[in-house]
């Protein structure tokens, strides 16, 4: 049998490493936390040791060969997606050399050429 | 081999399950990449490829023209889907089969599914049960036997209660799920499970709930918050202003839907949603709890007017509530308490939540599958076995972000297709038509080793047999030289249950350059402002399983007390980075937090750096082995080692004069010649010495092993028996190794384990307690160690071993400092 990946990687980590995913978006998003970068990393240092990490795929292209993500398309048009939004992380398991997916990230994408057509940010 | 068809599969109008039954269990399955259970029931045609399941809903609604689903309702009519891409039509037979084909996948162990009960709702008719059939024949299936799902998910009661007698009642099964409701009336009619009544609404399901929940809950509170006209027009609109911010809340929503379930609040947090204005272009950061009330009093409507129908079912049949046994809840959304508890609550019938409503309906048609026989023509038919001559070329190694993959088949093709995939999980080309030449452009992960799966099925979804293994793809750049790295780097730390130093690697040998690594170390003993002592960060390249002083020196960086700007108190962290460019020049910073200093330095290969304080300790710590060897060597009476030894000594000891003579500044090459010697010597030392370190570790290994052997099996839990069986399993592979810090690792680990079972056995426990009892006259505070020993007592008394082994903890707290193990040593790093 496949190995699953709760035999790999217990619920409860991906919640803690869902959660300071949250965390280190938040900090990004405001500079008066910036002091609290530092704890952030050594807490993703600590669960890479332990062969877990996450990754932000912000701005990453989407098509429909790609299955590490559950996206959900927003706006008109289906081709040159984009990640514009990143509600869960894609957590893998191993090292940067091997590893596999675990939790696909839950994203939002569009297409460029709606974006471009927008002009203004807004949600 | 059975001949019982043995696979069940629910064909569902929003999902779709597989599982099986084997010897009295059944088992569902999971999609290989994803691991979820369901597999949504849409099909996709883009790009040449075809989808199935998650990849094909991303593009439900938005590619109308493309991508279908719920075509489960339209089985049995003569209405097909045009497929624009395709420039044909489909039916909802053969998107059925597509859907059933991908199901097989799912099916890992390598045996055919070449028969299955697929279940239906009970509003089938002929024809559109016909239809099911045709699609499961169109999958490969020989055998197809169809249930009704009502049915199905009363099999699976009544095999999880093995017990209870269903003969004379009746009941209703109410299934809730993703986008539809159906409820039926269930009775055994001649001493058969049968459909007597239903109902349902096409448009009903947990998706209509998420949408109430961000139209009636949401909007409003965000309406509050700022400044927004026409908001849930502009969200629901596919070219809204606010489109994007209505997908996200719905995901969000459905994940409050889910929490809720279990708690009585659930929050949403905006904050962690980028870019959130309102009209006027002002931020909006805030939380919105949604309570269980407040979702309850939203879905009442909905949940009524499927209580509605079931009042239906009961007048058209002249029945009461009390003439129904119970309600069997089955569909995703009946796991709402508030589903429940409404149902119970108007129709005043007891609510069964035995089965596990996401699968319950599989997990039935698998038990129907076990009991029915395949027909002759699947038991009989063998296939023969067609193989194809694919020779495939693509780059083994790459540095781009994409390769192609060309291959050129040769065979019958006809009806096949192929399908690509990373092991990883991360990509997945879905079906294409096999040709005689096939190229793929396949997305590489950088840095690491992509491994890709090459499959070809035949137009029923069977594999067909080719001769190409997995696709392998390293992904990275190399360094400038063109050549990786030749050893491996480490750093080099104190360890002071050895009264030594060890290495810890950082980059393993043949890594990719430009490679980058953390690692947060501890400071090994205070360093005082202004001191000429300081703690050495020393890098060496060698095998990282030696030892410091066979390696080379990269490099120290040193933090001595003259750099910093106060006291570095032992236990303070210093965060390290080490960064190795392409051609292998090595940066190595440190943040030390306790002075909130940040230290940096650049070692190259051309230059070697050598510290000479860090050089005479090590020459001194070589001394003080080799003595100790010596010794040793004289009580196991090994002549021959002991005089090499000595030899080696005098050498050591003329190297300690000589680093004496050099300055800390010296511009000489002296200092590396002495480095050189030094490095000589103590290779010389580390392979004298091998033998013996490796016959200890093996003794301390095998004393240790019997001891642990017998500790675990009279004391241990069964997560420490796996651990330790597997360990001794693997013993013969470690043991034959030349490297004793193997075996080292391993004893280690044992009694690590050996001290976890020991902290929870009573006998341990009290004679550490006695140990203790006897040393009460010297600990720092009297009147609390009267308190504890008391306490103590009193635990052994009622066999309390939690308490006692906690006041063991703080018995051996209150003993003074000189009396735990002594740690004090000459630091040599000073870091831990």
């Amino acid at each position: 049998m496949m190995p699953q990946p709760n035999d790999l990687v217990p619920k409860w980590v991906l919640g803690l490493l869902n959660n300071l995913f949250e965390i280190e978006k938040k900090i990004e998003m405001s500079s008066e936390h910036s002091n609290l970068k530092r704890n952030v990393d050594r807490m993703k240092e600590l669960l890479a040791d332990q062969k877990v990490f996450f990754e932000n795929p912000m701005g990453e292209r989407f098509s429909e060969t790609r299955t590490d993500l559950e996206a959900t398309i927003t706006g008109t048009g289906t081709d040159d997606l984009r990640v514009i939004d990143v509600i869960k992380p894609i957590i893998r398991f191993g090292d940067r050399a091997l590893s596999r997916v675990v939790q696909k990230g839950i994203v939002v994408v569009e297409s460029t050429q709606n974006q471009s057509e927008k002009g203004e940010s807004n949600v | 081999m059975s001949n019982t068809i043995n696979f069940g599969i629910d064909l569902g109008t929003s999902n779709s399950l597989i599982a099986r039954f084997d010897r009295g269990n059944v088992e569902v399955f999971r999609n290989p990449n994803g691991f979820k259970e369901t597999l949504p029931s849409v099909v996709g045609f883009r790009n040449d490829r075809i989808l199935v399941g998650d990849q094909a809903r991303v593009y439900l609604q938005r590619d109308p023209k493309s991508v279908v689903s719920r075509f489960k309702r339209k089985m049995g009519t003569t209405e097909t889907f045009k497929i624009k891409s395709l420039s044909s039509s489909k039916s909802p037979v053969e998107l059925s089969a597509y859907v059933l084909k991908e199901l097989k996948t799912f099916v890992q162990s390598g045996e055919s599914v070449d028969s299955a009960v697929i279940t239906i709702p009970a509003s089938f008719d002929t024809v559109q049960s016909n239809a099911t059939k045709e699609a499961g024949l169109q999958a490969g299936f020989k055998t197809v036997v169809l249930l009704q799902e009502p049915i199905a998910a009363s099999l699976a009661y009544a095999n999880k209660e093995k017990s209870v007698d269903l003969k004379n009642s009746q009941w209703l099964v109410y299934d809730l799920g993703g986008g539809t409701f159906d409820v039926a009336l269930v009775k055994i009619q001649e001493g058969e499970l049968t459909v007597v009544d239903h109902e349902g609404d096409n448009y009903l399901g947990g998706t209509d709930l998420d949408a109430l929940i961000v139209e009636r809950l949401v909007a409003p509170a965000l309406e509050k918050m700022g400044a927004f006209t026409d908001l849930v027009d502009n969200m629901k609109s596919e070219s809204g202003k606010y489109n994007r911010l209505w997908q996200t809340l719905l995901i969000q929503a459905e994940l409050a839907k889910v929490e809720l379930s279990t708690k009585t609040s659930a929050e949403i947090d905006l904050g962690t949603i980028s870019d959130l204005t309102d009209d006027n272009g002002r931020s909006i950061d805030s939380l919105i709890t949604i309570t269980r009330s407040e979702f309850e009093l939203i879905v009442k409507d909905a949940v009524d007017s499927t209580i509605d129908m079931m009042k239906k079912i009961l007048t058209r049949n002249s029945l009461q509530s009390s003439d129904l046994q119970f309600v069997l809840m089955v569909g995703g959304s009946t796991y709402i308490p508030y589903v429940r508890k409404r149902v119970e609550e108007v129709m005043g019938i007891a609510v069964n939540t035995t089965v596990d409503p996401t699968n319950a309906i599989v997990i039935g048609a698998a038990y129907f599958s076990g009991t029915r026989e395949k027909s002759k023509q699947a038991i009989d038919s063998r296939k023969p076995l067609s193989k194809l001559k694919i020779r495939a070329s693509y780059n083994k190694s790459s540095q781009e972000k994409e390769e192609t993959f060309s291959a050129k088949v040769e065979g019958d093709l006809a009806g096949l297709q192929y399908r690509i995939s990373n092991e990883d999980g991360s990509y997945d080309s879905g079906l294409k038509k096999l040709t005689a030449r096939i190229n793929e452009d396949l997305p590489l992960r950088e840095g690491a080793f992509n491994l890709f799966n090459f499959k070809v099925t035949d137009r029923e979804g069977n594999p067909v047999l080719i001769d190409i293994d997995s696709i392998q793809i390293a992904q990275g750049r190399y360094s400038v030289a063109g050549q990786m790295l030749p050893e491996d780097i480490s750093l080099v730390k104190d360890d002071l249950s050895i009264q030594d130093t060890r290495l810890e690697e950082l980059f393993a040998k043949n890594s990719i350059l430009p490679s980058r690594i953390k690692k947060t170390v501890e400071v090994g003993k205070t360093i005082v402002k202004g001191a000429s002592d300081g703690v050495h960060i020393m890098v060496v390249e060698g095998p990282s399983n030696r030892h410091s002083s066979t390696n080379k020196p990269i490099g120290v960086l040193s933090i001595t007390g003259e750099k910093i700007s106060k006291d570095l108190i032992k236990g303070t962290d210093i965060d390290l980075t080490f960064e190795m460019s392409e051609s292998r020049d090595l940066t190595v910073s440190a943040f030390v937090n306790g002075t909130g200093q940040e230290f940096s330095q650049v070692f190259t290969p051309k230059e070697r750096n050598v510290s000479t304080q860090v050089l005479a300790s090590e020459i001194l710590l070589l001394e003080t082995k080799i003595q100790a060897e010596i010794e040793d060597a004289a009580e196991t009476n090994n002549k021959a080692l002991a005089s090499e030894l000595e030899n080696a000594l005098s050498k050591v000891q003329d190297l300690i004069v000589n680093a004496g003579a050099i300055s800390e500044d010296d511009v000489t090459d002296k200092k590396f010649q002495i480095e050189d010697q030094k490095r000589k010597l103590a290779q010389v030392i580390f392979e004298l010495t091998s033998n013996k370190r490796l016959d200890q570790a093996k003794a301390d290994y095998l004393e240790t092993r019997s001891a642990v052997q017998q500790l675990v099996r009279e004391s241990g839990n069964d997560r420490e028996r796996h651990i330790v069986s597997e360990m001794f399993a693997r013993e013969q592979s470690f043991l034959n190794s030349s490297t004793p810090e193997k075996i080292l690792a391993v004893t280690k680990e044992l009694n690590a384990i050996r001290g976890q079972i020991l902290m929870r056995t009573p006998e341990f426990l009290q004679g550490m307690f006695q140990h203790l009892m006897q040393r009460r006259a010297s600990m720092n505070d009297q009147i609390q160690a009267t308190q504890l020993i008391e306490n103590g007592r009193r635990a052994i008394d009622r066999d309390d071993v939690d308490t006692l082994r906690q006041i063991n903890a703080r018995l051996w707290d209150l003993m003074p400092a000189t009396e735990k193990t002594s740690e004090e040593m000459r630091a040599y790093t000073g870091i831990v």
